[in-house]
């Protein structure tokens, strides 16, 4: 009887609060629909069931501005209406007002107090909303990075322009910069939840994640990718490893990058994949115009995979990424048995992408931007040589 | 969809518009200046285009909307019915007309115009939940005796109110081709066009 005490204070407590939000609904139902002789009854419920749900919600509602707003909000509709309608209307209209403010004022102080951001991510769990729950989880863990970028934007644009209405004529471009800076984190974000596995972002895929080890080598255009995985390759072959796949080093004129050449790493053989022109002669949304016989050699190099190899591939892009130019022949080598594993170059904005289209969870990813020279022996660790 | 970007995009857009809302929407609540919708509403917009633009998939507007209600509701910002209603119009309207325009600049002037010309609508519908039908009546009267004294008293009070309307939505037509601008220089800017 003693130890049943404390749990029928807690269930009976519970069922209170139930009754209290119950009536606190009706009331405000009431008093927003009913008939305005009723009005005056549902505050008086409405007011006594938010003190039995939340006590504190009413003190939190009827501070003394907010009072003095409700009632400021009445005297005007009261005086608006007795000049339209007659003082009699004023009067009867101003307090149905009031009546309304007072419970619509009392029923969100509860709803405000009773739900926090803890409760709701754990309530789009219950309800099966996973993913909406990690996004907004996201938000709010991105929330003081998102401020703290606004804030170094504003103090560079501060420091730069001086005078309210300068830096006001700088108001688009300081928005600019913003929404550019929070696409960034955004893309971090994704390839932190792309590395985390993010299953619970994407919806599941039923193909089983690669069997072998990937590594990803990304970097700044131009930053080195081409030659870190041209020499790894070399070096390989050098020890006896046999090594499958192509590069695509660029080819320039006057230190302006002009093309590509696709070349089998296996063979040496060269072809030309492709050139520069204009945006209307260029192809899938680039300045490039791609050619046939490139594609063909990488076909061939990738075909050549044997098990026991390791497979390189240099690079892919938002083509592949789409499923189209070398991407079939890139999954049919992935399919090879027994590789030892793969290195794939991709950009920076398209790891996640990549990590995700391969469903290459547990992949390493290698920036040659931070490790420079040492670029190379960081793929060669993560492959486990 | 097996790309984690439209979620992630969605989150920190979100966040921004949401932040935006808490503390420049606050101030400029507080502030009672006029043309605070105006302003809050295109620094919505610019937010959501540009998120339109950058991953180009149908629903991304809508869950920006959630998570901008979300940070609206649990930061700085407060339970104010008013704007929640409407970043929640706002991300709607955005979401439909460029999923219908199949992501295209007139999709962002349409979202504009509806955006802000839903601004007086949600006004009488947030007034006519709180005085009643008698009070709005008794406002629409008092605004055609406003137009009356300033000459204009053979128009209908609901005239004044379709050109508010229209006017409004026109401004925000008008933003949402800007912020299809700025969104097209963000992409210049990420190397993405």
């Amino acid at each position: 009887m003693v130890g049943g005490g404390p749990r029928h204070a807690t269930s009976r407590e519970a069922m209170m609060k139930r009754i209290g939000t119950f009536l606190l609904v009706a009331a405000t139902v009431v008093v927003l629909f009913g008939d305005p002789v009723y009005a005056l009854w549902a505050a008086v419920v409405a007011v006594a069931a938010a003190w039995i749900v939340d006590p504190a919600s009413v003190r939190t509602g009827f501070r003394f501005g907010i009072v003095l707003g409700m009632v400021f909000a009445a005297a005007v509709t009261a005086a608006v209406v007795a000049w339209a309608e007659g003082p009699a209307r004023g009067v009867s209209t101003g307090g149905m007002v009031l009546l309304r403010l007072l419970v619509l004022t009392v029923a969100a102080a509860v709803i405000v107090r009773s739900v926090n951001a803890e409760k709701l991510l754990r309530a789009t769990e219950r309800f099966g909303l996973n993913r909406l729950g990690l996004v907004l989880g996201l938000a709010l863990n991105s929330m003081p990075r998102v401020v703290e970028a606004a804030t170094e934007v504003w103090t560079a644009t501060r420091v730069r322009h001086d005078g309210a209405v300068a830096r006001l004529r700088r108001l688009p471009g300081v928005g600019e910069v913003l929404l550019a800076h929070t696409a960034r984190i955004a893309e971090e974000a994704a390839a932190a939840a792309s590395l985390r596995g993010h299953s619970a972002l994407t919806r599941r895929s039923n193909e089983l994640g690669l069997p072998i080890r990937v590594v990803v080598v990304t970097g700044p255009s131009d930053g080195g990718k081409t030659n870190t995985v041209t020499g790894l390759s070399s070096r390989l072959q050098n020890d006896g490893v046999r090594v499958f796949g192509f590069v695509q080093p660029g080819v320039y004129e006057e230190e302006q990058k002009v093309g590509f050449r696709l070349r089998d790493v296996a063979t040496g053989e060269e072809a030309v994949l492709a050139t520069r022109g204009t945006r209307r002669e260029g192809r899938y949304g680039t300045y490039f115009q791609f050619f046939d016989e490139g594609f063909e050699l990488g076909r061939k190099a990738l075909q050549r995979v044997k098990p026991g190899s390791l497979l390189v591939i240099d690079e892919l892009g938002p083509v592949e990424l789409r499923g189209e130019g070398h991407m079939p022949a890139v999954r049919d080598a992935l399919a090879v048995p027994d590789l030892i594993g793969a290195v794939i170059v991709v950009r920076r904005h398209l790891v996640p992408s990549l990590l995700a289209e391969l469903n290459a969870s547990d992949a390493i990813v290698i920036d040659v931007e931070k490790t420079g020279d040492r670029a190379a022996d960081a793929v060669l660790e993560a492959l486990r040589f | 969809m097996r790309d984690v970007r439209p979620w992630t995009y969605a989150a920190l857009f979100g966040t921004l518009w949401g932040a935006i809302e808490a503390t420049l929407g606050t101030a400029l609540y507080l502030s009672k200046l006029p043309m605070r919708g105006t302003i809050i509403g295109l620094a919505g917009l610019l937010c959501l285009v540009c998120l339109r633009r950058l991953q180009p998939r149908p629903g991304v507007c809508l869950l920006a909307g959630v998570v901008a209600i979300f940070l609206k509701i649990f930061t700085l910002g407060g339970f104010y019915n008013g704007p929640i209603i409407a970043i929640a119009v706002q991300a709607v309207s955005v979401e439909i007309a460029l999923t219908g325009t199949g992501g295209r600049a007139i999709g962002a002037a349409i979202g504009g115009f509806l955006t802000l010309a839903t601004n007086p609508l949600q006004m009488i519908l947030k007034m006519w939940v709180i005085t009643g039908t008698e009070a709005v009546r008794a406002y629409l009267r008092l605004l055609h005796e406003v137009a009356a004294a300033i000459g204009l008293g053979s128009v209908r009070p609901e005239v004044v109110f379709a050109a508010a309307v229209l006017g409004k939505g026109l401004i925000g037509a008008a933003g949402g081709l800007w912020s299809w601008w700025v969104a097209g220089r963000v992409m210049r800017r990420l190397g993405k066009r």
